[in-house]
C-alpha cells in the first residue's frame, strides 16, 4: 500500500484556531441590521383541537412586528420521507389540531426576545382537549384515540424483513430463547439549540442561516413549505454546536423564522430555549422488543426472530429510517440462516421520535447482544467465543439486503479477547460485559427522492497553488471539513494548509445530503477524491508531454511535486504546472468535478465499520449503585483518514451512549417531559467519564475513499449492550430496560437474594 | 422571561436593613443569585427591588476560636468555605461537603446565607451544619436574633426569615474531642443534587466506645433536613457495635419521610437511606476514635 | 433605570448603562459583542457560559451584570496575544480537545482557572475542574489530555 503525506495523519483541525478562539461564528451568535427576535407558541396540550386563535392582542403589543399562525402557511405538510407523501405529516405550524405538548401553532417576531416572549402570552388560543395516547401499546388498540385523520390503529409505518425459513429453523434448534425488552428515548441535547436566522428580501429571495446537517434538506423542504422554488432559497451553515441526528429535518426555528420574515421582509432570528429543546425537538425512539433466539449446542445461531413496537411519538420525520434500521441491524453483526422481524411504529401523542446517533441501533444492539450473552451463559459458552463463531465475514451477503464487503470483526474479537485475558480476574462485584457491532456508511434508499448525486464537489485550483474546495458536507462538530480537506490534499498531492474548503452553502456548494447516517466520509470522500482526482488530471496533462510520458497515467503529484511515477525524481514543482496549465486554458481557474452516488450494493448502504466493545463497572452491592471504570474498544473502519477525529468520535460516542445505558431517560407523564432542563436530565459528566481506550484494527473498504468508511454513529451502538453484559458479570443481575438505573440494579440484586 | 426591577446595592450592613424594612414584600435579596436569578428567569419570583447584598462589607469573613467555635459570615462563598485552611483543619467535613456541592463555578459566586436562605430540601449545607449543631444569626432594624439551624429551616424553601431580616452569620461550636462528623451524598451522576444525603456526627466518650452525643441528619428525605431522632436515642449511651449501627439506620430510614420522583422512588431512597447511614455512622466512629 | 457599569474585560475598560436584570453573559455577547462566550441552557446547568471574574471561574448567565462593577473579566476572546495562541489552546488544536467546539470557550476558561489556581493538576483535579462544564461531542479525555500535556510543560515553548 503506498504511503500517504496528509492521510493518517494527527492534524489540527482546520476550524481549530476559530473554535478555541473564540471567533468562530455560530447561527447562535448571528446578529444582523434590523434583525428581529423570533418566539414560538406551543400547545400545552398532547391532543386538542384548535378552535381558535387571537392574536390581535399580541399584534397591539408595542415593539412586535409579525405574527403568524397556520392560516398564513400554505397548509402543507412537511416530511423528510418525500417519495411516500402520507409520511409527510407535520404542518409545523398547526391549523386544526395539536398532536404532542410543544406542537407549535404560533410564531411572533418582534425588536427584542422579551417583547416576543410577552406577545406570546397575549395569544389566546381556545383549544378542545381531545383524548390521548401515549404509549404505543395502548395507541394500538381499536379503541384508542385517532391521532391522524385515517390512520388505523395510530400505525404510523410497519416494516418486515425476513430470509431463510424461520419457523423450521426453529424446530431444528437445540435451544431458543425468548425475552423481551424495553428501550428508552434520548435527547440528543447538542450544545446549540435548533436556530436560524431566515431573510427575505424585497427581490423575493430567501437566505437562512441555521444550524444543521444537511443545508441541501432544509433549502428544499423549505421551498416545499414556504411555497417558493428551491433556486430562490440559499440555506447556509455556519459554525454548528452539535446534531446527533436531530437537525436534518426542517425544525420549527428553520420554518417560523422563514414564514416570519417572508411577512416583513427583514432578518428574523429565532433560537429554541433550552426547555423548549427538550419537549419540542425531536428525539431517540423508545422502543418495545420482543426477541427469540435459537441455536444448536454448539452455540451455532440457527434463527432469529424480532418484533418491535415503537413510540412514534406525533410525527414520523426520519422514523421509518429508523424502524427499518432497528431491524437490519439487530441482524448485526451475525450470520443468521434465518430471520425475521416485523416492527411497528406506532402514532402517540407524545414529542415525535427520530433519528439519533446509531438510528436504531442501538436499541437494536442492546437487545441482541443481550439476548446472545444470555444464550451464551445458558449453553456454556464463552462470549467471545459464541461471537466469534456466528459473526460476519468479508463479502458476506445478508440475503436480500445488502453485501458487506471489508469486515475486521473476527480481528476485533481477537483483540478483544487479549483484552480480557490481559485484565485477568477482577475484584469482587467488578464485571465486564461486551458487545459487538457493526453500522453502515451512509444509505442507499432514495427516500428523500432526490434527483441529484448524493454526494458532490468541485475543486478549483488557482494560480498561486491555493485550492478551493466546494462540497455541500456539514460539519457539525464531527470534523468532515478537515477530514475532506485531507482526502483533497492527499489526492491532489498538496499540503492540507494548500486547500480552503467551502461547506455547506447552498448559494455555491454542489448538492450534497449532508451528515446523517455515517455518510459524509465515504460518500462525500469519494466525490471529493473524484473532483480532486479531476482536477489533478488536468494538471497532468500539461506536465505529461514535458516529462515524456506515454500517458497522464504514468504522472502523478504528490507534497507539491509533479512527478513520473516510476521515477519520482524527474519532474518538478506543482506550482509551476498549475501556472502553465491555467495559462494554457485561456486564463480560466482549473476546476474539477466528482460526484458519489451509491449503486449495487443492496438497499442499505455501500459499506460497514465493525467493532466489539468491552465495558467494565464495579457495583455497590447494597445500593446498586455503579461505576463505569473504562471502556475498551476494537474498531475497524477501513483506512484511518484522520486519527484524531476517530478517536474523538469513539470517546462522544462513550459519553452520549453510556449515557444512553447508565442516566439518560426522558420520563413522562400524560405526554409531559418531566426532566426538560439540564439540571434534571443527567449527562455523564467529566466525572463520571471512564477512561477510553481504542484498538484500531486494521480494514480496507474497496468501496470508499481511499479505503475508508464510517467512525461516527456505530460507535454509539455497543455501550448500553455491554453496559448491561458488564453488570450481569459483576453481580449477576440481568436489566433488560434502559437506562440501567441504579434503582432498577438494587431492585433486581434483592429478587436475586430471594 | 425575566422581569425589570429597581436595583439597589446598600454599602452597609445598616443601610441593607432600612432598605429592607421600607420595602417589605416587594423586595428580594440577591447574595450570590445562583439560585435566585434562575428562579427570576422562569418568571417564578419577580421583586419590584432587588437588593444587592453582595458588596455590603463584614459579611464575607470566616474566624474560629477555640471558645466561641467557628463564625462563616453569610456572605462567605462555598469556594472559600472549601478552600480554608482553618475549616479543612478543624472541620473537615464541612470542606469535604463543599467539594461536591454543584460545581466550581457555582462556588466561586454562591455564598453559604444564599444556600441556606434557599433551603432545597436536597442542599447539603444544611444537613452537616445541623450536625454540628450550628445556629444562625438574622439581623434586622430591630436588632439581631440567633436560632438553632434546626429551627430556621421550616419546610420546603421555607425558612423562619421574616422579611425584614437578613442572614448575618452562621456559628459552628468547636468540635469537643473524640468526635467525628462525616456527610455524604447519594447521586447517580457525580456531581448533581443528592438523591439522599446523610451526615452523622457522633462524640466518643473519652475511654472507649460508647457513644456519647450524637446527631443524624437525613437530605432529600423529607420537606427540610430531618433529624434521626429515633436512631440517634438507639445509639446514645450504648457501645457502638455493628449490630447497633445496623439497627439505628433502620430506624432512621423508618423516620425518613421521602418523596418518589424522577431521581429515585420514596422506597429506593429508604433503602439508600439505610445503607448510607450505617456506612456514615461507622465512619464517624472511626474519625471520633482519630480525634 | 438604567445603572453605569464599569469593569474591564480582557484589558479593556468599559463604561456602560444596562437595565439592572442584564446577566454578565448578555453584556458580553449582545453588549460587546463578544460572541466567543456560548449560552446552552437557562438553569446554570451546563458552564458553556464561563468567564473569569477577578480570575475565578464563574457562569456569566447566572451572575447579574452589575455585580461585576469594577471587576477584571476574562473571556475566551482574551486568551491569544494577537495571532499567537495560549498554550491551553494550541493544547486543544493539538488533542482534538473539541469537535462542535459549542463548549470550548466554556471549557478553556474553566481550564484557565485550573491551571491557575493548580498549575500541576492530577487527572482527578483536571476532572473535577471541567465537570461543571458538559461537552455533547468529545467524550472528555481528549480535553483531560489536552490541559494535562499544559500542565506537563509541554507547551513551553509556545509561552514565551
Ligand atoms: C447548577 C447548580 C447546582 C447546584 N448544586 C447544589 C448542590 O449540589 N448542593 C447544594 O446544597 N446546593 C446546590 N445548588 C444551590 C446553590 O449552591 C445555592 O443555593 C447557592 O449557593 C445560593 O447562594 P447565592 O448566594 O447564590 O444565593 P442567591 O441565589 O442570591 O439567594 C438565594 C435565596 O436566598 C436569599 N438570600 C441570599 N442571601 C441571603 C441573606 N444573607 N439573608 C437573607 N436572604 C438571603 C435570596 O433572597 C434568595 O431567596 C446548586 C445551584 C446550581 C445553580
Ligand atoms: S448557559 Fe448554561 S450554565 Fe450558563
Ligand atoms: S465540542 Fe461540542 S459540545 Fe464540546
Amino acid at each position: 500500500m503506498s504511503t500517504y503525506s496528509v492521510i493518517g495523519k494527527r492534524v489540527r483541525r482546520v476550524d481549530g484556531p476559530d473554535k478555541v478562539s473564540g471567533r468562530a461564528k455560530y447561527t447562535f451568535d448571528l446578529v444582523l441590521p434590523e434583525m428581529l427576535y423570533g418566539k414560538i407558541l406551543r400547545s400545552p396540550h398532547p391532543h386538542a383541537r384548535i378552535l381558535s386563535i387571537d392574536t390581535s392582542k399580541a399584534e397591539k403589543l408595542i415593539g412586535v412586528k409579525a405574527v403568524v399562525t397556520g392560516k398564513d402557511t400554505l397548509g402543507r405538510k412537511n416530511g423528510i420521507w418525500r417519495r411516500f407523501p402520507e409520511l409527510c405529516d407535520e404542518e409545523i405550524l398547526c391549523r386544526t389540531k395539536v398532536r404532542y405538548i410543544g406542537d407549535p401553532v404560533a410564531a411572533v417576531a418582534a425588536v427584542d426576545e422579551d417583547t416576543a416572549e410577552e406577545a406570546l402570552d397575549l395569544i389566546d388560543v381556545e383549544y378542545e382537549p381531545l383524548p390521548a395516547v401515549f404509549d404505543p401499546l395502548e395507541a394500538i388498540k381499536e379503541d384508542a384515540p385517532q391521532i391522524h385523520e385515517g390512520v388505523e390503529l395510530n400505525i404510523n409505518v410497519t416494516r418486515h424483513i425476513e430470509w431463510g425459513d424461520v419457523d423450521e429453523a426453529f424446530k431444528k434448534c437445540d435451544y431458543v430463547r425468548e425475552d423481551q425488552f424495553k428501550c428508552s428515548s434520548q435527547a440528543h441535547m447538542a450544545m446549540e439549540t435548533h436556530c436560524a436566522v431566515a431573510s427575505f428580501g424585497l427581490d423575493g429571495k430567501l437566505t437562512v442561516w441555521t444550524s444543521t446537517q444537511s443545508s441541501y434538506y432544509v433549502q428544499r423542504l423549505l421551498a416545499d413549505m414556504v411555497g417558493l422554488r428551491e433556486g430562490d432559497i440559499r440555506v447556509i451553515k455556519p459554525a454548528t454546536g452539535g446534531g446527533f441526528g436531530g437537525k436534518f429535518e426542517l425544525d420549527s426555528p428553520q420554518f417560523c423564522a422563514s414564514v416570519l420574515s417572508m411577512k416583513v421582509c427583514k432578518p428574523v432570528k429565532i433560537v429554541l430555549q433550552r426547555e423548549e429543546e427538550f419537549t419540542a425537538s425531536k428525539r431517540r425512539t423508545p422502543m418495545y422488543c420482543y426477541s427469540r433466539l435459537g441455536a444448536k449446542k454448539d452455540g451455532t445461531l440457527l434463527a432469529k426472530e424480532i418484533r418491535v413496537i415503537t413510540e412514534g411519538g406525533a410525527y414520523t420525520g426520519m422514523g421509518a429510517t429508523c424502524l427499518y434500521l432497528t431491524g437490519f441491524f439487530s441482524s448485526f453483526p451475525y450470520r443468521y440462516p434465518s430471520y425475521r422481524y416485523d416492527g411497528y411504529r406506532v402514532y402517540t401523542n407524545t414529542a415525535p421520535t427520530s433519528a439519533m446517533r446509531g438510528f436504531g441501533a442501538p436499541q437494536s444492539t442492546f437487545v441482541s447482544e443481550g439476548q446472545l450473552d444470555m444464550l451464551a451463559a445458558d449453553l456454556g459458552i464463552d462470549p467471545v467465543q459464541i461471537r466469534r463463531l456466528n459473526g460476519m465475514v468479508p463479502n458476506h451477503e445478508v440475503p436480500g439486503q445488502a453485501t458487506v464487503q471489508s469486515c475486521g470483526l473476527p480481528e476485533c474479537l481477537d483483540s478483544i479477547d487479549q483484552h480480557l485475558r490481559q485484565r485477568g480476574k477482577l475484584p469482587p462485584d467488578h464485571g465486564i460485559g461486551i458487545a459487538a457491532y457493526g453500522f453502515m456508511s451512509g444509505g442507499i434508499f432514495n427516500w428523500f427522492d432526490t434527483p441529484y448525486a448524493f454526494s458532490a464537489a468541485i475543486v478549483r485550483v488557482n494560480i498561486d497553488g491555493k485550492v478551493d474546495l466546494f462540497t455541500g458536507a456539514c460539519d457539525i462538530g464531527q470534523g468532515s471539513d478537515t477530514t475532506l480537506s485531507m482526502i483533497c490534499a492527499e489526492e491532489l498531492g498538496v499540503a492540507l494548509e494548500d486547500i480552503r474548503i467551502h461547506a455547506a452553502d447552498t448559494g455555491i456548494c454542489p448538492v450534497d445530503l449532508g451528515a446523517w447516517g455515517s455518510r459524509q466520509t465515504l460518500m462525500t470522500g469519494n466525490a471529493v477524491k473524484m473532483a480532486a482526482a479531476d482536477a489533478k488530471r488536468q494538471l497532468l496533462e500539461f506536465a505529461a508531454a514535458k516529462l515524456g510520458a506515454n500517458i497522464v497515467y504514468d504522472l502523478d503529484i504528490k507534497d507539491r511535486h509533479v512527478h513520473l511515477v516510476d521515477r519520482p525524481e524527474k519532474g518538478f514543482s506543482y506550482y509551476d504546472i498549475v501556472k502553465q496549465a491555467i495559462r494554457g486554458k485561456d486564463g480560466e481557474a482549473i476546476i474539477g468535478r466528482g460526484h458519489y452516488t451509491p449503486h449495487r450494493k443492496g438497499m442499505v448502504s455501500p459499506a460497514y465499520s465493525f467493532g466489539v466493545q468491552a465495558v467494565e463497572v464495579a457495583v455497590d452491592r447494597e445500593t446498586g449503585r455503579y461505576k463505569l471504570l473504562n471502556v475498551t474498544t476494537a474498531h475497524e473502519s477501513g483506512t484511518v483518514i484522520n486519527p484524531v477525529g476517530i478517536e474523538g468520535q469513539l470517546e462522544g460516542a462513550i459519553m452520549m451512549a453510556g449515557g444512553y445505558g447508565f442516566c439518560e431517560d426522558q420520563p413522562m407523564d400524560d405526554g409531559r417531559i418531566l426532566n426538560p432542563s439540564i439540571a434534571e436530565y443527567k449527562l455523564i459528566r467529566s466525572l463520571d467519564m471512564p477512561e477510553t481506550k481504542i484498538l484500531e484494527i486494521d480494514t480496507y473498504e474497496p468501496e470508499g475513499p481511499f479505503g475508508a468508511k464510517e467512525a461516527g454513529e456505530g460507535l454509539t451502538n455497543p455501550t448500553a449492550a455491554a453496559l448491561g453484559n458488564a453488570i450481569h458479570k459483576a453481580v449477576g443481575v440481568r436489566i433488560n430496560s434502559l437506562p440501567i438505573t441504579p434503582e432498577k440494579v438494587f431492585r433486581a440484586l434483592q429478587d436475586q437474594k430471594q | 422571561m425575566m422581569k425589570d426591577f429597581e436595583y439597589l446595592a446598600p454599602k452597609t450592613l445598616g443601610d441593607a436593613l432600612a432598605l429592607l424594612e421600607q420595602h417589605g414584600d416587594d423586595c428580594k435579596v440577591i447574595a450570590g443569585g445562583q439560585s435566585l436569578l434562575i428562579l427570576m428567569r422562569q418568571g417564578l419570583v419577580a421583586p419590584a427591588y432587588l437588593i444587592d447584598i453582595k458588596g455590603v462589607p463584614g459579611l464575607a469573613t470566616i474566624t474560629f476560636d477555640p471558645k466561641e467555635g467557628l463564625k462563616i459570615g453569610a456572605l462567605v462563598t462555598h469556594r472559600a468555605i472549601e478552600k480554608s485552611p482553618e475549616i479543612r483543619q478543624r472541620y473537615g467535613v464541612l470542606s469535604e461537603m463543599e467539594r461536591r456541592l454543584a460545581s466550581i463555578q457555582t462556588r466561586n459566586w454562591g455564598t453559604i446565607g444564599g444556600n441556606l436562605c434557599h433551603a432545597d430540601p436536597a442542599g447539603d449545607p444544611a444537613p452537616v451544619l445541623m450536625a454540628l449543631g450550628a445556629t444562625v444569626t438574622m439581623a434586622s432594624t430591630q436588632g439581631p436574633r440567633t436560632v438553632p439551624l434546626e429551627d430556621f429551616v421550616l419546610d420546603y424553601f421555607e425558612t423562619a426569615m421574616q422579611h425584614n431580616e437578613l442572614l448575618t452569620e452562621i456559628r459552628v461550636p468547636a468540635p469537643a474531642p473524640r468526635t467525628g462528623t462525616v456527610y455524604s451524598k447519594f447521586t447517580v451522576i457525580e456531581s448533581e443534587l443528592g438523591t439522599v444525603g446523610v451526615a452523622v456526627s457522633i462524640t466518643l466518650s473519652p475511654t472507649d466506645r460508647t457513644c456519647g452525643d450524637v446527631r443524624i441528619v437525613l437530605g432529600g428525605a423529607g420537606p427540610r433536613p430531618l433529624r434521626a431522632k429515633q436512631a440517634e436515642d438507639a445509639l446514645r449511651g450504648k457501645r457502638i457495635t455493628d449490630d447497633l449501627l445496623k439497627d439505628a439506620a433502620e430506624r432512621a430510614a423508618a423516620e425518613a419521610q421521602p418523596i418518589s420522583d424522577i431521581n429515585a422512588s420514596a422506597d429506593y431512597r429508604r433503602e439508600v437511606l439505610k445503607v448510607q447511614v450505617r456506612r456514615m455512622a461507622a465512619e464517624a466512629v472511626s474519625r471520633a476514635e482519630r480525634n | 433605570m438604567k445603572h453605569e457599569l464599569k469593569f474591564t474585560v480582557n484589558g479593556h475598560p468599559y463604561e456602560l448603562h444596562i437595565r439592572p436584570k442584564t446577566l454578565l453573559v448578555q453584556v458580553l455577547r449582545d453588549h460587546l459583542g463578544l460572541t466567543g462566550t456560548k449560552r446552552g441552557c437557562s438553569c446554570s446547568s451546563c458552564a458553556a457560559c464561563t468567564v473569569l471574574l477577578n480570575g475565578m471561574a464563574v457562569k456569566s448567565c447566572s451572575v447579574l451584570a452589575l455585580q461585576a462593577e469594577g471587576a477584571e473579566v476574562l473571556t475566551v476572546e482574551g486568551l491569544a496575544r494577537g495571532p499567537e495562541l495560549n498554550p491551553l489552546q494550541q493544547a486543544f488544536l493539538d488533542h482534538g480537545a473539541f469537535q462542535c467546539g459549542f463548549c470550548t470557550p466554556g471549557m478553556l476558561m474553566a481550564a484557565t482557572a485550573l491551571l491557575r489556581e493548580t498549575p500541576k493538576p492530577n487527572k482527578d483535579q483536571i476532572r473535577e475542574g471541567i465537570d461543571a462544564n458538559i461537552c455533547r461531542c468529545t467524550g472528555y479525555n481528549s480535553i483531560i489530555r489536552a490541559v494535562t500535556a499544559v500542565a506537563n510543560g509541554e507547551y513551553q515553548e509556545a509561552a514565551k
